[in-house]
């Protein structure tokens, strides 16, 4: 009984730790400083008080109760930022539709993937939580923090823009054009449905906004004639956000024609923000992007995995950012995420962009496609305490990221790391059937944005 | 051999007019009996008399009427209040197989997307072999609802009976099921919403629609002059919802999902009763503070295999139990401390509802009655609630929750005569019930 009575001291423990208060303050000291807005700043000290970079500077001192951390010889960057992740979402693609902008990623997030932690171990400290590529208008996105051990609304990023998937190309007409005979079909019927879904979104603001006009009237007096009620649609409504400018758009995007396309298409409807995501052609178009001020968000060196997606080259990013285009680079897999760092490395490689701009392109790039940047993204007074304490500069392959803050709050620590971080245990599961958790490798020979579509398209080869 | 004694006739009177009968239909008579009262107190040596299915008198020394059929329950039997199953799916169709493939899976007929609130457990009661299983096991209420999806359709109450022919309507629509089970045929052949999100943006536009229907039909009761209303019966079914007569009776059992289910509730205001609710624990404060029920599943996981081998060694001996120990690594040794942990959080579900100050019932929500005894069983042994507590949720409570507690949950003057008698107490082992008397009914089950 003892034994027992000691087992549930500790797990109570562990609890307690998990559930420790949201923000935090620390005082790194002595660091390399990469604050990407300004420069590399060396033998430089980052003050952290209640989850805000209060001070940058040299000697500064600890307030009291401040930890201090000792970071001579080590780099500290802005948390990595990854715009386009599925890591944590409960389901990705609501497929049954090719237009579904009323769902939201923010209602499908898993709070208590392990998934998280081992992000955080590889330096990130926010992600963009995607929908699916199934459909041409999908789901809204959720732009997260990786504040593992929290609950799903204690995981969302404050004051980050609203977002929305779309999706053109092989995606959405295989799975409902071939999958299931419905528009689109080609990627003319791509074009088509968002154009009619658009119209038809105006022309139900209209008949809206009219018919609580007239019932706001004839509530008022009480008599004339009653309007007939027309009801509220969420659909239409978050189709009508987008056109007003509420919601940035991240589209699955990869040949330069549909992109052109899109483009002519938002410019019609005014549509001013937005991303295209993967964009592995967007290089053949780059003055264009940056004309439109659209961005881009893309694989460093990473096709060939479907038709679409075969002319490629691993200068895309490079080309992209010397044509004045807002560029980041994603993983769109969980593994990859771990490692952003060396896919902003290869843009260095490859293309001989400045670190400093590959570093901005998993830093202040996504931020700004997240419509985040006012508090992430660089490290400077005011911006929040994401940051990352690294043993070298972070594009080294052989640096390691040794401390892992969010909100000044440390998540990871590389001296402090138990072997098993999950912290949502399904008590009929046992240890060896469990162990599998940190097979964080998975293989990475699709869209990671198509999870659970597929069968939708295997289906139809059937029929 | 089980036998149904007397009174079927008279099932369906309302109280005021059983007066008239009251001397014409003889009363029945248990006596010396042993009373387990829902509120923990005990009664020695009672008796109780009741008549057209209404307890007329319980207590010690009383007069037994020289009409009643009397039963001696010989100083040995135990009486509990009638238990009450808060949300059963007993007696319902099954869900249709082999689903035809849609042409639009993106709008489906509402059927197809799960969305039946039209639907009426009364309406569709079928035969169930879980009926008889009831009634062994001491519950003489439930509240039924159809089998489905999002929304199958809606709560209802009924005295149970062996048969499902004589299972009689207590209450009807007294609440709306719900949960978040996305539209049936999975990704085959399924249809919007096929993903929890789905499931709630489909919630949220099928209340809009009901909303606006609403309105209309109340605007052209105003004004025929108008265009007349589209009628549905599926969305004319959530009205009620909709303008808080009836609750809400939501299944969900992670605490993501009952946080989940709060946005949905702080958007349209429902009324909300949590069903089933495993992790509700995680959440106890916030449903104090919202005032929501729990009809609580005991359905909780089986203990860790290691953790039962241990308990087993611990109360055979003590001395030389290191020869069975096996050795196992620092990692696994961690690993089980919390899934111990997880374990007896979820065991003590109920008592931590409790503790909070939470409304708690029951609900087998899924829980085959043959693993009921086992389930109860291990709530006594490893969460801290004593029998009385059980008894309290497995009647009083429930009765409260499903708004029943003026005829129902108590063995009282008035009440309706629901209750089971055990051959010992309930708590004992191979406790076994002897009787169930429903609604008057008497349900014998000796030598079974």
């Amino acid at each position: 009984m003892k034994k027992l009575l000691t087992l549930c001291v500790m797990a109570v423990t562990f609890v307690v730790t998990v559930h420790a208060q949201e923000k935090g303050s620390v005082l790194i000291k002595n660091a390399t400083v990469i604050t990407v807005t300004n420069g590399d700043l060396e033998n430089t000290d980052v003050l952290i008080r209640d989850g805000v970079i209060e001070n940058i500077g040299k000697d500064l001192n600890a307030p009291r109760g401040v930890e201090t951390v000792d970071a001579t010889g080590k780099f500290v960057m802005p948390g990595i930022i990854d715009a386009h992740s599925h890591l944590n979402g409960v389901d990705i693609n609501e497929a049954r539709n090719p237009v579904t902008a009323e769902v939201t990623m923010e209602e499908s997030v898993d709070p208590n993937e392990v998934g998280i932690y081992h992000a955080l171990a590889g330096g990130a400290t926010t992600i963009h939580l995607m929908h699916g590529s199934a459909n041409v208008i999908g789901g809204q996105g959720e732009t997260l923090k990786l504040r593992y051990g929290t609950t799903q609304d204690g995981m969302r990023f404050e004051g980050a823009k609203r977002t929305i998937k779309f999706a053109l190309g092989e995606n959405p007409t295989r799975v409902h054009g071939q999958g299931n005979g419905i528009q689109p079909r080609t990627r003319m019927g791509v074009e088509q449905v968002v154009r009619n879904h658009f119209d038809e979104a105006l022309d139900y603001k209209r008949k809206r906004e009219a018919y609580l006009e007239v019932k706001a009237e004839y509530d008022r007096r009480g008599r004339g004639t009653p309007p007939v009620p027309v009801a509220e649609n969420l659909r239409y409504e978050v189709l009508n956000d987008i056109i007003e400018g509420e919601i940035y758009v991240h589209c699955h995007s990869y040949r330069a024609d549909e992109i052109l396309m899109l483009m002519r298409v938002f410019n019609d409807y005014g549509i001013k923000n937005y991303t295209f995501q993967h964009a592995n052609e967007a290089f053949k178009v780059a003055p264009e992007l940056a004309k439109n001020g659209a961005m881009t968000s893309v694989f460093s060196d990473w096709w060939a995995y479907k038709f679409e997606v075969y002319y490629s080259t691993a200068y895309n990013a490079s080309i992209l950012n010397a044509n004045g285009v807002i560029n980041s680079i994603n993983s769109d897999n969980n593994q990859l995420l771990r490692t952003l760092n060396h896919e902003a490395a290869k843009v260095v490689r490859y293309g001989n962009t400045t670190v400093n701009d590959a570093i901005k392109m998993i830093t202040l790039h996504p931020a700004m496609q997240l419509g985040i940047d006012d508090y992430v993204g660089s490290i400077e007074e005011g911006k929040h305490g994401d940051v990352v304490v690294w043993s070298g500069h972070p594009l080294s392959i052989y640096s390691i990221a040794e401390m892992t803050f969010v909100d000044g709050k440390k998540y990871f620590d590389r001296s402090n790391d138990p072997d098993d971080m999950r912290i949502d245990i399904n008590p009929g599961t046992d240890f060896e059937d469990g162990a599998n958790f940190r097979e964080i490798v998975t293989r990475r020979d699709e869209d990671a944005c198509l999870q659970d579509a597929f069968i939708l398209m295997q289906n139809n080869t059937q029929n | 051999m089980r036998k149904t004694f007397l009174i079927t006739a008279l099932l369906f009177l309302g109280m005021g007019v059983q007066q008239v009968f009251a001397q014409t239909t003889p009363a029945h008579a248990l006596k010396n009996v042993t009373i387990h009262n829902a509120d923990g107190s005990v009664t020695e040596s009672a008796t109780i008399v009741w008549r057209n299915g209404v307890i007329e008198a319980v207590g010690t020394n009383l007069t037994i009427p020289f009409d009643a059929y009397e039963i001696d329950g010989g100083d040995s039997l135990h009486v509990y209040p009638g238990f009450i199953d808060g949300y059963s799916i007993w007696g319902s169709p099954e869900l249709p197989r082999n689903l035809p493939d849609l042409d639009d899976p993106g709008n489906p007929p509402y059927d197809r997307a799960g969305i039946q609130p039209e639907r009426n457990p009364s309406e569709l009661l079928t035969e169930d072999k879980s009926f008889e299983a009831a009634i062994k096991a001491g519950f003489t209420t439930a509240a039924l609802y159809p089998n489905g999806y999002m929304l199958p359709g809606s709560v209802e109450i009924f005295y149970l009976s062996d048969d499902h022919n004589s299972v009689e309507l207590l209450s009807d629509k007294v609440g709306m099921a719900g949960s978040f089970d996305t539209a049936p045929g999975g990704w085959g052949s399924g249809a919007y919403p096929s993903t929890l999100m789905g499931v709630m943006a489909k919630f949220r536009q099928v209340m809009f629609d009901a909303t606006a229907l609403q309105q209309h039909i109340k605007y052209y009761s105003q004004n025929p002059e108008m265009p007349a209303p589209d009628r549905s019966r599926v969305l004319e079914a959530l009205f009620p919802v909709i303008n808080n007569e009836v609750p809400l009776y939501f299944e969900v059992d992670q605490k993501e999902h009952i946080e989940r289910l709060f946005k949905l509730q702080d958007e349209f205001g429902f009324d909300l009763v949590i069903v089933s609710g495993k992790e509700a624990y995680a959440k106890a404060d916030e449903l104090k503070r919202r005032n929501i029920p729990v009809l609580a599943s005991v359905d909780f996981t089986d203990a860790p295999e290691w953790y039962k081998d241990m308990k087993k060694e611990e109360e055979s001996d003590d001395s030389d139990s290191d020869e069975t120990n096996e050795e196992i690594s620092e990692e696994e040794q961690a690993y089980r401390d919390k899934q111990l942990e997880a374990w007896k959080l979820e065991v003590a579900n109920i008592k931590s509802l409790m503790d909070a100050g939470v409304q708690v019932g029951y609900a087998s929500a899924g829980l085959e009655l043959k693993d009921l005894s086992g389930k109860l069983e291990t709530l006594l042994e490893e969460s801290g609630m004593s029998e009385q507590n059980l008894v309290q949720v497995l009647t009083g409570n429930t009765a409260d929750i499903l708004g029943i507690s003026n005829t129902h949950g108590s063995i009282a003057k008035g009440k309706n005569a629901s209750f089971s008698v055990f051959d010992k107490q309930m708590s004992e082992e191979k406790a076994k019930v002897l009787h169930n008397i429903t609604n008057g009914i008497i349900h014998e089950l000796i030598g079974e």
